[in-house]
């Protein structure tokens, strides 16, 4: 999960017929893992090219809007580990606030979506004070988020002005650039994709800013932080209040996607799996390319794999998914950067010495 | 009049906290000896349900013979996932054992919609709405007998961890790990021991509760997150605690729904949860520091 920063070496470039800037990015392991994501983003953004069919453009949409969530929870609990596992709470409290803006009082999602990040940050602070004021430990933290998210479901369960147990929905009136409504899917695409963009540059902003390395030394030893004089709560509530800030955008984003919600849909312990958990954690958390790389391997794993037994046997697509994760856990216990980065770092030895 | 509504809800909550605190013992025993959580834990619930309810449509013994035979299977399978996978991520990061145990709850679902369909099944026992009056107070039979069992096991269990010899070394493991590897216990039986009897545990509670629930595969989620607020409200790893605070969220629903409607009393649970969690966020009955 931990990858030492090294300078950017020096090596002969008259040698190669590469640029400078291409050894920079390719001899700096996190350079070359934005590059990475930053390639991803691009091939997405070209597949409408080939790809017309409806559903298979809403598997891209979704795929980005995942590795999109992926990310903002990869700060928080990644870089500062802090185990809040229920994320998919800020989710849901941010698709609900962009979907209340406009149902109930017809904001646009324009500012409700950037609404709905405020409202997950300030929850984000209120759950960030209760577990460091209580103190709460990983494994206390990780049963604390899932309780509140059953409480939010109860909540939201009961409360007429978010529509109770029936939820709401958007409602379509005709294409409006306005109110982020439209028929083709490639619109949403692309503001997913702007979405991860950003959050592509935050994540890299942070991991490479002094706030990140706060974060990351809070993660490894949190006594050793504070002993060197790091304000270890400072650090954690900043991040958690990105990360929860990032997830309640991703939320408001969803919903205008999905176009309704519903409590136990959004705060439910599988959507949780499958929204937050399962592409940073198969992709290598805490790296920077982790949640995008494993929300491109599980979600159309998922979706294929829904499509293609759902013919067979009830259950069938179940059976092999869960068979996949915990394979995945037993064999390839730091995700897909994790097993890449072995191989990388010997080439990169490979050609210093070269060089 | 007034009493006997007391009396009545009184006990109808003990009767749905004897269940709550049944389906929570196992998740504390093995997360108090292993620190582990188990998220596939709901799902042994499920399983249970299910072995009961094929035990009666196929060979048609009766629940409360079949949980017996219920809770050696349950055991096997108990300590084979333990040795087979939750040892092998035992030294790994946290969020790698919750996947993996998210992975099998994932595949047992699908394991269940594969062999019982996603139909909700239900067992067809003449008893299964039945009540005995006592009293005044009427006690519905399913119900009354899971509470009994509950206690009977809970007790059983206590009595197993703090006089037997496989018990005490059961408490040392979840004392210090190295401690009691050098002491000559054998660590790794006794994680699959304690796996097993977790699972045991969860799917007899599960078969005592297939009489009163519908039988679906995804019933599990639903149980997981119950028990794992029983769990922390009662102090995760103590095992008096979670059968305390069980019988505490359950008498504690049945006057909120006696008072506030039928439909509010998770409510009720939930604040208690929360105050709990504000004023002794260690739970009940955990230590200042631990």
């Amino acid at each position: 999960m931990t990858e030492t920063l090294s300078p950017p070496p020096k090596i002969g470039h008259k040698a190669f017929l590469w640029p400078g800037w291409f050894w920079d990015i390719l001899l700096d392991w996190d350079r070359l893992q934005v590059a990475g994501s930053l390639l991803i983003i691009l091939a997405m953004a070209v597949l409408p090219i080939f790809v017309t069919a409806s559903y298979y453009l809403g598997i891209i949409v979704l795929t980005a809007l995942y590795a999109y969530v992926g990310i903002s929870w990869n700060i928080s609990t990644g870089f500062a580990g802090q185990l809040l596992i229920a994320h998919v709470i800020f989710v849901g409290v941010g698709a609900y606030t962009t979907i209340v803006l406009l149902d109930r009082f017809g904001i646009s999602p324009w500012l409700g979506i950037p609404a709905a990040g405020l409202v997950s940050g300030v929850l984000g602070l209120v759950v960030s004070y209760i577990t460091l004021r209580y103190g709460l430990k990983a494994d206390y933290a990780a049963l604390f988020t899932i309780a509140l998210m059953l409480a939010m479901s109860l909540l939201f369960n009961k409360f007429q002005l978010v529509g109770a147990a029936a939820g709401l929905g958007v409602s379509f009136h005709g294409e409006s650039l306005k109110m982020m409504t439209f028929v083709a899917k490639t619109p949403y695409l692309y503001i997913a994709l702007g979405l991860l963009s950003a959050a592509v540059a935050v994540q890299y902003l942070v991991y490479r800013s002094k706030l990140g390395a706060y974060m990351i030394a809070i993660r490894e030893n949190e006594a050793a932080a504070s002993a060197l004089g790091v304000n270890t709560a400072l650090y954690k509530t900043l991040a958690v209040l990105i990360s929860t800030a990032m997830g309640g955008i991703g939320g408001g984003f969803y919903v205008v996607y999905v176009t309704f919600v519903q409590p136990g849909q959004v705060f439910n312990l599988s959507f949780n799996v499958a929204i937050v958990l399962a592409g940073p954690i198969i992709g290598g958390l805490g790296s920077l390319i982790g949640p995008i790389l494993g929300a491109v391997v599980n979600k159309p794993i998922v979706e294929l794999l829904r499509g293609a037994l759902a013919a067979q046997r009830g259950g069938t697509d179940l059976i092999v998914y869960g068979l996949f994760l915990i394979t995945f856990m037993l064999f390839v216990p730091k995700g897909i950067a994790g097993l890449l980065y072995g191989p990388y770092d010997s080439m990169r030895r490979a050609l210093q010495r070269r060089g | 009049m007034y009493v006997g509504v007391l009396a009545q809800t009184l006990v109808n909550g003990l009767f749905a906290g004897g269940v709550l605190a049944l389906v929570s013992i196992g998740l504390t025993m093995i997360y108090g000896v292993m620190i582990i959580i188990n998220f596939a834990h709901g799902e042994f619930v499920m399983l249970g349900m299910y072995l009961s309810y094929w035990a009666f449509v196929l060979g048609g013994v009766d629940p409360y013979l079949s949980v017996f035979m219920t809770a050696i299977i349950m055991f096997a399978f108990g300590a084979l996932v333990q040795r087979l996978l939750v040892q092998r991520v035992m030294a790994a990061h946290i969020l790698n054992q919750i996947v993996l145990l998210l992975g099998l709850s994932i595949l047992l679902v699908g394991l269940a919609q594969f062999f019982w369909m996603p139909v909700p099944r239900t067992l067809q026992l003449p008893y299964a709405t039945a009540g005995v009056e006592v009293a005044g107070l009427i006690l519905n039979i399913p119900r009354g007998v899971a509470f009994l069992a509950s206690l009977v096991i809970a007790s059983a269990l206590y009595v197993f961890l703090q006089r037997t010899r496989v018990g005490k070394s059961i408490r040392a493991c979840a004392e210090s790990r190295e401690a009691a590897q050098l002491v000559g216990i054998n660590v790794k039986r006794v994680y699959m021991l304690t796996f097993g009897i977790g699972a045991a545990v969860t799917g007899v509670a599960g078969a005592l509760l297939a009489p009163s629930y519908p039988i679906t595969p995804t019933v599990g989620a639903t149980w997981s997150v119950i028990a794992f607020v029983v769990v922390v409200l009662g102090t995760m790893g103590n095992f008096m605690g979670a059968f305390l605070g069980g019988l505490l969220i359950g008498v504690a629903e049945a006057f909120g729904g006696l008072l506030l409607g039928g439909d509010v009393k998770e409510v009720v649970s939930m604040l208690i949860f929360i105050l709990v969690l504000l004023l002794k966020p260690q739970g009940l009955f955990g230590k200042a520091d631990s």
